[in-house]
């Protein structure tokens, strides 16, 4: 295991540079510049402003001094937030994102999972149909509609969350719902798929076959099969959430990293882009390497 | 299905309730906190960084230049108590009140004067409005490289004496130095802390307020500064700046009596607001305008001004902004905004004219310029893809030009730094839509980008008369002649029609009742130092 581990990590090292190497050459190839405004400077500020960021010197230049600035961990100045830096606004935007995405992702495990275990073991009853039809909903609705909805039910009519911004532990309750209602009904679909097709396993139908419980059946062998798919969708799920919802964001006005890294694209803030796609990189490649050990674990059939 | 049908009846509910509660932000020692929508994150509060509304929103209350603008944008002393002009209108002399004070005690010099004009046209400082000092001596040669900072014609001659010698008289340059990039910064706090000088903790401002707490995309937070020369007149403890992009958000949040004060209003929402809530929606002319640039370097406009005579004449402005826009928008018959003081802008000859009368001629103009039915004109108009606003009046123009003229324009949109690109190369474009906020309160704002050699005139309009009167209008003092020279421009502008006006820009602003002081200002920026919050009765729903 310990081997496979150092492996896994020692092979994300050239996966994460080919991954900057082709988004530094996107993000440059974009058209537009980070300092194309409305007002157009004269030629001689634009001169002085490209001077400033480097961005006059020829592309492998401002290459090698990326990869050496990457190398010292500095992300370097935000093009578009001119007073700050990337990485105090990966510092900055990460815990909001983890905070919200992490209680968004616990809810949808602890209400997904049981939702579609019920609806599998109460096959084409009346349990089976509501938790499907939850299901479909959630997941057709889209969260900006759901989240201004929260909005006006629970903020504008009635006076019991705030509506948006960040400050108390309150105004964390409507992104967490809305970004939530679409993985619940996606893990609830997951899960009930797999329980179903466990549940008609010979092992399970063997197990039966000796008397065992119920409870023991249900707990002991067919729930460690059956999440298996939904632990396959936790590692780029939990990457997702974790790096921020832009809209969910946008809609309630939170200072996470999705907001960044679309205005960041938006306005050709390269550093911005490449530091949270780096980031965003390294959590991928953790959560999967996560994921890979955890089956490990859980299905006896997988080996390292 | 049930739970399907419950949404629906939400939405189409919503419109029915406009519940607003108002209840002031007062805590209970007596501060009073003004909570206002921003619109955006601004890029830097560094005043010589710095760029657009959002930015130039708090630093108005951040900052005092030499002058300063009023609640209703008049130019009123700042840190200069008075100043004189020279004769030959080139020189000032600027005296400083002897109670301007930075938020930490500190006196406000003319050597602190000197440092940040000298650093807002310094290369390293790469400023974007460096170019708007260029009335001062040097300033031009210093931004291109060619001369020291230290050579700028700005000069302390005591402490509480600055001296501007200017390169010619330049009647506006006066309003440039309310200006952001005309602010003083600190020089100890930014020789100290470098490009974090802004950040609270770190920041030294001479305005009405100081920098208490900045969290990017959440809020700015400001804190009155017991420093301020007019600290004694000022009633608003602390302003709170909120970043929201979003339009329907920012209402949500007003409603829910979490903000005192919008950015904007959506236009979809203007009505539904005007019936609940008509005493808390204000809509201010402002220093802007909407118009389309015809690309004249090119056929089909390219020396034909019966045909950019005969588009322009064919919109029915009224209906775009009574039908589409329905935000009180002046349409647009000159190239000057109506609310620029001091000055009476042109206006195209037809502009009263009957309809009926103005597409006779517009379709007369069309065939004289060699089109017709069997021959229509056949070109592209593009606009940003993020304004539905813009996108609609795209539309209505390309419906109103096939309907009158029988012109086949179709519409096409680019993202944002795309569009700026593809309208600046003037390659590929025939009709493009463009807008432009003043700097500054004076007519020489807008007739500046219509020069020939200016980067903001995506027409290629390059006309010897426009540029003599324009160029000698900058250097002749107020008055009279000055005046001739504008309206001479202007009309040579209107006649030639490389561009086509079609509606002044109006902002609108959503203001809870308690909230007093407000007062209609063309620059659409406001200290909140003017601004009063007064509860004005107990009750929870407004009228």
């Amino acid at each position: 295991m310990l081997s496979y581990t150092v492996r896994r990590v020692l092979g994300a090292i050239p996966t994460l540079f080919v991954l900057l190497t082709l988004s530094f050459l996107l993000v440059h190839l974009a058209p537009g510049s980070p300092f194309d405004t409305a007002r157009q400077m004269p030629p001689e500020v634009r001169a002085n402003l490209m001077a400033k960021y480097h961005l006059n010197e020829p592309i492998y230049e401002q290459y090698g001094r990326y990869l050496y600035n990457i190398a010292h961990f500095d992300f370097g100045p935000s093009y578009q937030y001119k007073d700050t830096s990337v990485n105090s606004l990966i510092a900055t935007g990460f815990p909001v994102s983890l905070t919200v995405g992490g209680f968004a992702l616990l809810i949808a495990l602890a209400l997904g999972v049981p939702l579609g275990m019920l609806a599998a073991v109460r096959q084409n009853h009346a349990v089976d149909y509501s938790a499907s039809a939850f299901a479909l909903l959630g997941i057709s609705i889209p969260n900006f509609v759901i989240g201004p909805l929260l909005i006006l039910w629970f903020a504008v009519d009635n006076d019991w969350l705030p509506a948006g911004g960040l400050g108390s532990w309150e105004s964390y309750v409507l992104p967490v719902i809305a970004l939530a209602v679409a993985f619940i009904a996606y893990v609830a679909r997951l899960m009930r798929a797999s329980t179903i097709e466990v549940l008609r396993s010979n092992y399970v139908r063997t197990a039966r076959a000796k008397g065992l419980s119920s409870y023991r059946i249900f707990f002991i062998h067919v729930l460690p099969a059956a999440i298996l798919p939904v632990v396959s969708f936790l590692g780029p799920a939990t990457a997702a959430i974790l790096t921020g919802s832009v809209v969910i964001e946008q809609v309630f006005g939170i200072p996470g990293l999705g907001r960044f890294f679309v205005n960041g694209a938006l306005n050709r803030d390269y550093t911005l882009v490449l530091g949270i796609t780096l980031f965003y990189g390294i959590i991928i490649i953790f959560f999967n390497l996560l994921v890979d050990i955890l089956y490990g674990w859980l299905d006896p059939r997988v080996a390292y | 299905m049930a739970a399907a049908t419950g949404l629906l009846a939400a939405c189409g509910g919503s419109d029915d309730r406009f519940p607003d509660r108002i209840q002031p932000a007062i805590a209970p020692d007596g501060t009073k906190t003004l909570r206002m929508g921003n619109g955006a994150e601004p890029q830097s509060l560094d005043p010589d960084e710095s760029s657009g509304v959002p930015a130039a929103n708090i630093e108005v209350n951040l900052y005092e230049g030499l002058v300063s603008h009023a609640a209703d944008g008049k130019l009123i002393p700042g840190d200069a108590k008075s100043w004189d002009i020279s004769a030959n209108h080139k020189t000032y002399i600027f005296h400083l009140r002897h109670d301007a004070k930075w938020s930490n005690g500190a006196p406000v010099s003319a050597q602190q004067y000197v440092y940040s004009l000298r650093r807002s046209v310094a290369p390293a400082t790469a400023s974007p409005y460096a170019d708007i000092h260029s009335p001062i001596v040097n300033a031009t040669a210093i931004v291109d490289g060619k001369k020291k900072p230290a050579t700028l014609g700005v000069k302390a001659l005591d402490k509480h004496t600055l001296q501007i010698k200017l390169k010619k008289p330049t009647p506006f340059f006066i309003n440039t130095l309310a200006h952001p990039s005309s602010f003083p910064v600190y020089p100890p706090a930014v020789k100290k802390w470098g490009h974090s000088f802004t950040q609270p903790g770190h920041a030294v401002t001479n305005g009405a307020y100081q920098m208490e707490s900045w969290r990017v995309n959440d809020k700015i937070a400001l804190k009155r500064n017991p420093y301020f020369w007019d600290n004694k007149d000022t009633k608003i403890d602390r302003v709170v700046f909120y970043p929201i992009t979003d339009g329907n958000s920012e209402l949500a949040r007003y409603q829910a009596g979490a903000l005192d004060w919008t950015s904007g209003v959506p236009t979809s929402k203007i009505q539904t607001i005007k019936q609940h809530i008509p005493g808390q929606y204000h809509s201010v002319p402002t220093l802007g305008s909407f118009y389309l640039d015809l690309n004249v370097t090119r056929p089909p406009f390219k020396g034909n001004r019966k045909l950019r005579m005969a588009l322009s004449m064919a919109l029915n402005r009224k209906v775009m902004v009574n039908k589409i826009l329905r935000g009180n928008e002046p349409p647009a018959y000159s190239w000057i905004p109506t609310v620029v003081r001091g000055y009476k802008s042109v206006q195209f000859p037809w502009a009263d004219w009957p309809a009926k009368k103005r597409i006779a001629r517009a379709r007369q103009l069309y065939h004289e310029a060699g089109y017709s039915k069997d021959h229509p004109l056949k070109a592209e108009l593009l606009y940003v893809s993020s304004s539905e606003s813009e996108k609609r009046i795209s539309i209505v123009a390309a419906a109103m030009w096939r309907k009158v003229l029988g012109a086949q324009i179709t519409t096409t949109n680019q993202e944002w730094k795309v569009y700026l690109q593809t309208a600046r190369r003037k390659i590929d474009t025939q009709i493009v839509f463009a807008g432009w906020y003043g700097d500054y309160q004076d007519p020489n704002t807008f007739f500046s980008i219509m020069k020939s050699g200016s980067g903001n005139n995506y027409t290629g309009y390059d006309s010897k008369v426009y540029d003599r009167a324009i160029t000698a209008s900058e250097h002749t003092p107020s008055g009279p002649k000055r005046t001739a020279l504008m309206h001479k421009a202007e009309k040579v502008l209107l006649h030639d029609s490389p561009i086509i006006p079609l509606f002044f820009v109006t902002a609108h602003h959503l203001i809870k009742p308690y909230v007093k002081g407000f007062v209609h200002n063309p620059l659409d920026m406001y200290s909140a130092r003017f601004f009063n919050i007064v509860p004005v009765n107990n009750s929870r729903k407004s009228q």
